[in-house]
């Protein structure tokens, strides 16, 4: 290991009691002190809040107003940084190398992807030729995995999915032969599966570029994966330093112990339990049948038909907590808006309550938007800016002109209060709200008018782990009191193993498996599932391994679509029929569901290894 | 995500008060937009009041005090015309203030028909899109291709220059830059997310229009809108100065600086004072709109 090696030489990186402040006096940071040794990994993780990201900013010499260091010293090979700045900032994207989670804004847009890195390159060391200069990005994109690097040398960012574009960033981080790489959340944004192969990425390139990674994540699942070594940190202090084995089985400080405490789990506990068989004597609140939806997109090459959403199943029942997950670029978001009807679909019958949601008039639809809701994934943008917090909730009343204004007024009081908003919020505006307190927000602006069913389009997927448990909390707690059926719609295999009680996966437009909760965790149908379940951040002990379940490579565009199954691929089961006929779901008792011809060869074994 | 909060525990402190009070309460506080009220309502005040209460005619002649200078400035002047007679021995206070009267009725008419027009066009255009966005854009590149001053010409040359018909042309030729604006900002604020929230809330098109969008991107828009009252003052002054304006005898700046050219070398002061009054009142109104959005943007940044 990296770690055993390391141990002899001096430290790279030594934080000494480093103090950051806020303008007015408010302590970010309070005396962190740490030492990176050349070619080790720490993870740095904590909730949100915590100090993580001014931390990473710190040490890249990143600081702005109103933050900054008001005491102690970060000593880079040996020299202080702190007293230094002019010093600091020759470092800073030379040797100290920065990688944030959003990619997307990082890369300019009007650039090729090659050109930027070449500017990078050559800004930070003008003695390389252009042609060297070159030669290296393209060689270091080869080590990133990007498949016919030379050409995609030459492509926008665009042109880039969310993974190739946070490895592009790792090579524009990677490309001055830094001796330290702050990697800020840099796998947050990404799919489970894209995600692990990112990590696996980060180690590779730690032992053959020898650089020290300072790993800064919200995860504990994903630090531990990361890491030779895990710091947490906790309201601005560093409470513990481990290693990852050490810290999951003795936990040193209480805050630590807590958050292991409530992650999530996925197969703890066995199989049984968590479900609520569904009731099958009572009518379907909303059907899904072969639902498929595609849209239309210029490129240079004329026309192309982006299938979106291609053929989607399945049922939920009253009372059901439904999910539904697949990766990004799955078509879930389609999906979710030929759901609730603001969107039609191409083919098939969405039926609510026996109406058919994708025929119904605009009017018609307005009614029976009265009864079910959606919550929105962007806790930021999907309230109204400039509208108070009273009349935000008021708006689904007034615009289904109900009760009178005082009688409003009452109903939306109460729902902020069901949702655990204070009152004296009523009249300001959600600015000053956290995303937690939005989300809250948002449930109580959907559920003023009393739905029966509510979508949750990856509602808790922007908030850290200890608020998105009080929103499952007060979901169900809402569920018993107002009888709502719930469907959530969510990459996080952890969340939905926690409160659904059916689960169905998409993958590239297609629900290729619907099934029970526990069904689906422990006996998955389709290689896909198990798939996303070897790629999901746990601490637990894996039913599933990486390396058994998933090829290299990233899901096919949907523009151009393979015939036969689409996971064919990826999927390292598969066989010459699977690249020629599409599978269709088909039951395997049970109420569950797949959609893979393994299913009908081997009908019982050879599913859990 | 990696974003930074400072303080989110800082919440709106003052409860119980609708928000747009407590914009114009801050707006208020400040120094600059008392001191623009202020001179504002001075200015308005004796315009409307002045001529009235000192019984001035501002027609009428004088031939023998004609071209006397304001006080305090060069010979021969006199506490009956503070601010100094044109050629004809009227007195320029009465006739600065009347015509000031008329240039504020012009300007802020026409720019309120300006964006009135412009913000319906540009929000029809922005939030439908598609045919009713081609058709409303070649309207309006129709009428940009048209230059204001020959519009003016043309329809004031063969029509009566009244008042109103100078609004109305003066409006209807400057509305397609809003329409633009407009149009752009709708189309950036329909994608966003919580649009899509009140649809699924069951809201339809023209109160998504109406009470959501349009009161986020009308105020930056208005305050534009501030300056270009100045703009149609003195474009109202180029029409007047074209004798296409309000015809005399009825005093505007456009035909007072017209008159004042001719004596410009030894009666600097004709042409000046309507130039002094104008910069009073667009001060006076640049300096509440400033304020205004300062508060605004204030209140709903959470600072």
């Amino acid at each position: 290991m990296a770690l055993d090696t390391a141990t002899t030489r001096e430290a790279l990186l030594s934080v000494r009691d480093l103090t950051v402040a806020a303008e007015g006096g408010r302590v970010v940071l309070d005396r962190i002190s740490f030492e990176l040794k050349p070619r080790q990994i720490l993870s740095v993780i904590g909730e949100s809040g915590s100090g993580k990201t001014v931390l990473a900013r710190a040490l890249a010499s990143w600081l702005s107003a109103p933050l900054h260091i008001t005491g102690g010293e970060v000593l880079f090979e040996g020299r202080d940084l702190v007293s230094d700045p002019a010093h600091a900032r020759s470092l800073a994207g030379r040797e100290i190398a920065y990688v944030g989670g959003n990619p997307a804004g990082a890369l300019d847009p009007t650039m090729t992807v090659g050109a930027q890195l070449v500017e990078k390159l050559r800004a930070v060391r003008p003695d390389i030729p252009a042609a060297q200069a070159r030669e290296k990005a393209v060689r270091l994109l080869e080590a990133v995995k990007i498949p016919s690097a030379e050409r995609r040398f030459h492509e926008y960012p665009f042109q880039y999915s969310g993974g190739m574009m946070q490895r592009a960033m790792i090579v524009d981080a990677l490309i001055s032969d830094p001796a330290l790489l702050i990697a800020d959340n840099i796998t947050q944004p990404l799919d489970v599966t894209v995600a692990a192969q990112i990590l696996k990425l980060m180690r590779e390139l730690n032992e053959n570029f020898s650089t020290a990674v300072l790993f800064i994540c919200s995860s504990l699942p994903v630090a531990c994966d990361a890491a030779d070594e895990v710091m947490v940190l906790h309201a601005g202090r560093v409470v513990e330093r481990q290693t990852p084995n050490a810290l999951v089985v003795q936990p040193g400080h209480g805050y630590t112990r807590g958050l292991i405490e409530e992650l999530p789990t996925l197969w703890e506990g066995g199989p049984e339990g968590r479900d609520t068989r569904q009731d099958r004597e009572q009518a379907a609140i909303m059907s899904v049948r072969g639902v498929a939806k595609h849209y239309e997109t210029r490129g240079k090459s004329g026309k192309a038909l982006v299938q979106a959403v291609r053929n989607v199943e399945f049922d939920v029942f009253p009372g059901d907590n439904f999910g539904i997950v697949g990766e990004s670029g799955c078509g879930k978001s389609s999906l979710m808006r030929l759901l609730t009807g603001l969107e039609r679909p191409d083919a098939g019958s969405i039926f609510f309550e026996n109406e058919n949601v994708g025929e119904a008039s605009p009017r018609r639809l307005r009614e029976l938007r009265r009864r079910f809701q959606l919550v929105l994934q962007d806790p930021y943008g999907s309230l109204p800016p400039q509208s108070s917090i009273g009349s935000i909730v008021e708006e689904p009343l007034k615009i289904h002109r109900l009760g009178s204004r005082a009688k409003r007024r009452e109903r939306a009081r109460a729902a902020l209060s069901e949702v655990g908003l204070a009152d004296s919020l009523y009249d300001s505006l959600p600015t000053g709200l956290s995303a937690g307190q939005r989300q809250r927000l948002n449930v109580a602006r959907a559920m003023v008018l009393e739905p029966r069913l509510l979508i949750m389009d990856e509602t808790l997927s922007a908030l850290d782990q200890t608020e998105q448990g009080k929103l499952l909390d007060l979901f169900e707690r809402l569920q018993a009191q107002h009888g709502f059926t719930y469907i959530f719609i969510s990459h996080d295999l952890t969340m939905v193993r926690r409160v659904c009680s059916r689960i169905a996966v998409m993958y590239l437009g297609e629900t290729v498996e619907v099934a029970p909760n526990e069904r689906l965790f422990f006996d998955p149908g389709h290689p896909y599932s198990r798939a996303l379940l070897s790629a999901a951040p746990t601490l637990e002990e894996r039913r599933y391994r990486p390396e058994d379940c998933l090829l290299e490579g990233e899901p096919p565009s949907p523009i151009d679509l393979p015939p036969g199954c689409a996971f064919a691929g990826r999927c390292p089961h598969a066989f010459d029929r699977c690249r020629r006929e599409n599978p269709a779901l088909r039951s395997r008792g049970g109420q569950a569901l797949a959609a893979c011809f393994l299913n009908d060869e081997t009908p019982e074994e050879d599913r859990d290894e | 995500m990696s974003s930074i909060d400072i303080a989110p525990e800082a919440l709106p402190r003052r409860k119980g008060r609708k928000i747009s009070a407590r914009i114009w309460s801050e707006a208020f506080s400040s120094i600059e937009f008392r001191i623009g009220l202020a001179v504002f309502t001075v200015l308005v005040a004796a315009a409307l009041l002045y001529p009235w209460l000192s019984e001035i005619d501002p027609t009428k002649m004088n031939i023998r005090a004609k071209l006397s200078p304001p006080v305090f400035m060069g010979e021969g002047w006199s506490w009956a015309h503070p601010l100094g007679t044109d050629q004809l021995g009227r007195d320029m206070l009465a006739r600065s203030l009347v015509g000031l009267r008329y240039s504020l009725l012009i300007g802020i008419a026409t720019t309120v028909l300006m964006l009135a027009v412009g913000a319906m066009i540009g929000l029809f255009s922005g939030y439908f899109g598609g045919r009713i966005d081609t058709v409303l854009m070649r309207l309006t590149d129709a009428q940009l291709s048209i230059p204001m001053i020959i519009l003016a010409i043309t329809i004031l040359g063969v029509s009566r220059p009244t008042i109103p018909s100078i609004i109305l042309v003066l409006g209807l030729a400057g509305w397609p830059v809003y329409a633009r604006v407009m149009r752009s900002t709708v189309m950036s604020e329909r994608k966003k997310e919580f649009v899509r929230g009140a649809m699924v809330l069951g809201a339809n098109d023209w109160r998504i229009m109406f009470t959501l969008i349009l009161p986020l991107v009308l105020p930056p828009i208005a305050f534009v809108a501030v300056l270009d009252i100045a703009r149609m003052m003195i474009f109202e002054s180029v029409l007047g100065f074209l004798g296409l304006g309000v015809q005399p005898p009825t005093p505007t700046f456009g035909n007072i600086i017209a008159d004042g050219r001719k004596y410009l070398m030894n009666a600097w002061w004709i042409a000046t004072m309507p130039g002094v009054f104008l910069v009073l009142t667009l001060t006076s109104i640049n300096l509440m709109g400033a304020a205004l959005e300062r508060s605004r943007n204030k209140i709903y940044g959470g600072a």
